[in-house]
């Protein structure tokens, strides 16, 4: 008998363990709510009773999980530990950072919602599935009530185009940045080597492309420029310069073809591909690799563009302004012996805005404490002394604080920085002294271009066609990406065939989706 | 106690069912309880629903693959591919394992097995990054060695037709040292009176290694083609990837399933559409290794798998 008991426990156990297995799979609800600490009844308790009276209940202490971006900070536990002291006074509640790494935040990212993972906030961007997410049910909806009760500072500070930017089919996932960045795309240069060969100022396509022959004619183990297509990039690294800024033209969605005119009141949008601004613009490039302007094994490349600029192997490179100051003012520190300058290419055409969505922070879905979460962004966004200490660091350690707008940064400013605290960029960021003057002086001249179009917050909805999406996406990488970067000796066949794999491809179907979507887009703000 | 025929079957073989347990676990966990989640090729994915809750489409997540006309060239690639890997594989495995048995320096003999064996803990990105160093246009070593004799280089990045050649070379390089030990293993548990024997007979090396060693091996090789068969439709994204990239230029020769299908979901992130690809996989491989054990089976009763 005793071996009875022994056998039928021993299978009782495997049995437990195979059920336990089972029910983890099945529902990521039960582990979410397993997880969640003794306060996961107080959370919902609370929404209740707010209904009714207007202070808010934060008697019960939270601890609420935020995802970010980026590597984590070597001085994380500092900053935080002391962001948590603040946080435990002002709202009773501790939070606690986890970082996506760049290497693989892209697949981890959508992982954590699939997964269903417990956590409170999260950051997004428009470049970060934040439609992706909020279409699939991975946001919590805000609606204006929660806004204005929970994040009262930024519900005021916040300009009402943009919470619009950040809606998604009419509802808000997010609380946006809130910041007037200007996006254009611009190129950094060689100054030292423009000078070295008496060439005219670079300021339009013409003088940047003999910029790059002369580099390329004379520079010997040197690219003129350097790009990096084959990270899935579906374009060249200088389309967004010459081909949209250039002819004041505007891409709805960098995985499909599709662009419009900004000035074009009937918002109709169009193939990229099967225009003569992109058949010019080929034979621009065509020029520009024929006289060897970038390796062709551009497509195979695989280190950093930056890194090996730096190293003096690339005499220039693409990319947003933001970015080339950042690279200008660490090649000032670092490499002083080389002369770094940020032009522009286009800088009559009209200027976009960036949109509110560029970073922001959302709720979990499933976010036991959605309240103390929004509270907790409504203090990062627009408290001064939190948002200083979150985007900067510590004073003394990080960071120097110089007036009230501006900051240096400290001896060890790089033990806390490279992760998304941009998702709570606001009116009290500080600048950096350091950041080169001509980068804000460019930056301002824009301001005065910006363009505000009708279609400036429309969001292309693939979900009725995202077999053509996906399908056109792969065609442009396969036939596009070479075609432009050169590799195709007959840019004109190779320009038809494009077109044509693109049609078996279903691109008309998108169009006409798209088209559609954004004449109700139109329709309704009138 | 007859009567408890289960449980003290249990009881007797209580050692060698413990040992089993690992692995049976090891299937469970990863084999047969995610076999599941295959409804989510037949689902909208949504986070609500989750794998089971999201509500039906059909076929719809089906439909990308099979109407984008590159399914027929991606599944051939797939397929020819994994013939190429397992014919070359499997015959210089063949051919290293019976050379290295036959060699008789012991010192050498684990050198060479070493040496052998250490491209098979090279992981792809490395392998790509090196194969970059030796190919590439500009300051790739083979066009630098190219030039320095007096010969044009090859644009080998930018053309498709050197791929296949470079990928089974690359592919036999690494998975060589794994797959001679493992023949090595089989040969050396050949019974050696059996040598001995044809030795008093007066059988040379050749009749040796073709009379004994090789039909000896058969029951290995033909275990080890039909575990592999079954696999024949799933490419090896690692190496695909690594190697090839995102170059558009080479996908012609280069493109398998998956990375087509990495290329093509990457942006969409619609996990239906990926689960469909890899049940399509599923169903070929399944379909493939049922034929290759039915001619097996009618070859050699003994030596099909089922």
């Amino acid at each position: 008998m005793k071996q009875t008991k022994k056998t039928v426990t021993l299978l009782l156990t495997v049995f437990l363990v195979l059920a336990t297995l089972l029910s983890a799979c099945g529902g990521g609800k039960n582990a979410a709510e397993n997880g969640g600490s003794a306060n996961a009844g107080q959370g919902n308790s609370g929404a209740n009773s707010t209904e009714s009276t207007d202070t808010i209940d934060i008697s019960k202490e939270v601890k609420l999980k935020m995802l970010l971006v980026g590597g984590k900070p070597v001085d994380y536990e500092e900053v935080f530990g002391e962001l948590n002291k603040l946080l435990k006074e002002k709202i009773n509640a501790t939070v606690e950072a986890e970082f996506l790494d760049w290497s693989d935040w892209t697949q981890k990212y959508p992982l954590k919602f699939a997964a269903n993972e417990d956590f409170d906030i999260a950051y997004t961007a428009n470049w970060a599935f934040y439609n992706d997410q909020a279409i699939r049910g991975g946001f919590l909806e805000l609606t204006e009530e929660m806004l204005a009760k929970y994040t009262p500072k930024t519900w005021e500070a916040l300009p009402a185009a943009a919470w619009d930017q950040a809606k998604v089919s009419g509802k808000v996932y997010m609380v946006p940045q809130n910041s007037n960045e200007v996006v254009d795309k611009v190129v950094l240069i060689r100054e030292d080597l423009r000078k070295k060969y008496n060439l005219e100022p670079v300021n339009s396509p013409e003088t940047y492309a003999a910029y790059l022959k002369t580099i390329a004619a004379n520079e010997k183990g040197m690219n003129a420029f350097g790009a990096k297509p084959g990270d899935g990039w579906k374009w060249h690294e200088l389309d967004e310069v010459l081909l949209e800024q250039q002819n004041n033209w505007k891409v709805v969605d960098p995985n499909v073809p599709f662009a419009f005119k900004m000035d074009d009141p009937s918002g109709k949008v169009f193939n990229v591909y099967d225009t003569p601004e992109f058949t010019e613009l080929l034979k621009y490039y065509k020029d520009l690799v024929d006289n060897g302007v970038w390796s062709k094994n551009v497509i195979s490349y695989k280190n950093d563009v930056w890194q090996d600029m730096k190293a003096g192997k690339f005499a220039s490179r693409a990319q947003n302004l933001g970015t080339l100051a950042f690279n200008v003012a660490e090649q000032r520190r670092d490499k002083p012996e080389y002369e770094m300058a940020v032009v522009d290419l286009t800088p009559d055409k009209m200027k976009s805005a960036a949109v509110s969505t560029q970073n922001g922070m959302a709720i979990h879905a499933t976010s036991k404490n959605p309240e103390r979460a929004l509270m907790l962004i409504d203090l990062l966004q627009n408290d001064k002394e939190i948002h200083d200490l979150t985007m900067y660091g510590i004073v003394g350690k990080h960071y120097e604080p110089v007036g009230d707008d501006q900051f240096t940064p400290g001896p060890s400013s790089t033990n806390y920085t490279g992760f998304s605290n941009w998702g709570w960029n606001s009116l009290l960021n500080r600048t950096d002294t350091t950041y080169p003057k001509e980068a804000d002086e460019m930056l301002n001249q824009w301001q005065e271009h910006v363009y505000h179009y009708p279609l400036e917050t429309f969001v292309f909805d693939d979900s009725k066609v995202k077999n053509e999406v996906s399908n056109l996406g792969n065609v442009m990488l396969r036939y596009a990406i070479p075609l432009e970067y050169g590799l195709i000796q007959d840019i004109e066949k190779g320009q038809a065939d494009l077109i044509k794999q693109l049609q078996a491809a279903g691109i008309d179907k998108v169009g006409a989706e798209m088209q559609s979507q954004v004449d109700a887009f139109l329709a309704a703000q009138k | 106690m007859k009567n408890q025929g289960f449980f003290s079957d249990l009881k007797k073989y209580r050692a060698l069912l413990l040992m089993l347990t690992p692995a049976v676990l090891f299937f469970l966990l990863f084999a047969y309880v995610p076999m599941a989640g295959i409804v989510l090729a037949f689902k909208q994915f949504n986070y609500q629903g989750g794998i089971f809750g999201s509500p039906w489409n059909g076929l719809e997540n089906f439909r990308f693959f099979m109407e984008s006309g590159d399914a027929w060239r991606v599944t051939r690639n797939t397929a020819l591919y994994n013939i190429a890997f397992i014919i070359v594989n499997n015959l210089l495995q063949i051919v290293t394992a019976i050379l290295l048995f036959e060699v008789a320096g012991k010192w050498f003999r684990k050198v060479t097995q070493t040496v052998l064996f250490l491209p098979y803990f090279i992981s792809w990105v490395v392998v790509g990054a090196i194969a970059y160093n030796l190919f590439n246009y500009d300051v790739g070593t083979l066009n630098v060695m190219l030039r320095s004799i007096g010969l044009g280089p090859i644009d080998i990045y930018n053309t498709a037709a050197y791929w296949p050649l470079i990928l089974i070379v690359v592919s036999a390089w690494k998975a060589l040292g794994y797959g001679s030990i493992m023949y090595l293993a089989a040969i050396t548990s050949i019974d050696t009176e059996m040598y001995e024997a044809a030795e008093i007979d007066g059988a040379n090396i050749f009749q040796r290694i073709l009379k004994i060693t090789v039909p000896n091996l058969m029951p290995t090789v033909i275990i080890l083609f039909l575990l592999a068969i079954g696999n024949i439709f799933r490419g090896d994204f690692g190496m695909f990837y690594n190697m090839v990239g995102n170059n558009g230029l080479l996908f012609s020769s280069t493109d398998v399933i998956d990375t087509y299908v990495f290329r093509s979901l990457t942006t969409s992130n619609e996990i239906g559409m990926s689960a469909a690809a890899g049940f399509y996989q599923s169903i070929l491989g399944f379909a493939t290794i049922l034929l290759a054990n039915y001619a097996v089976r009618k070859y050699d009763k003994d030596r099909a798998l089922f």
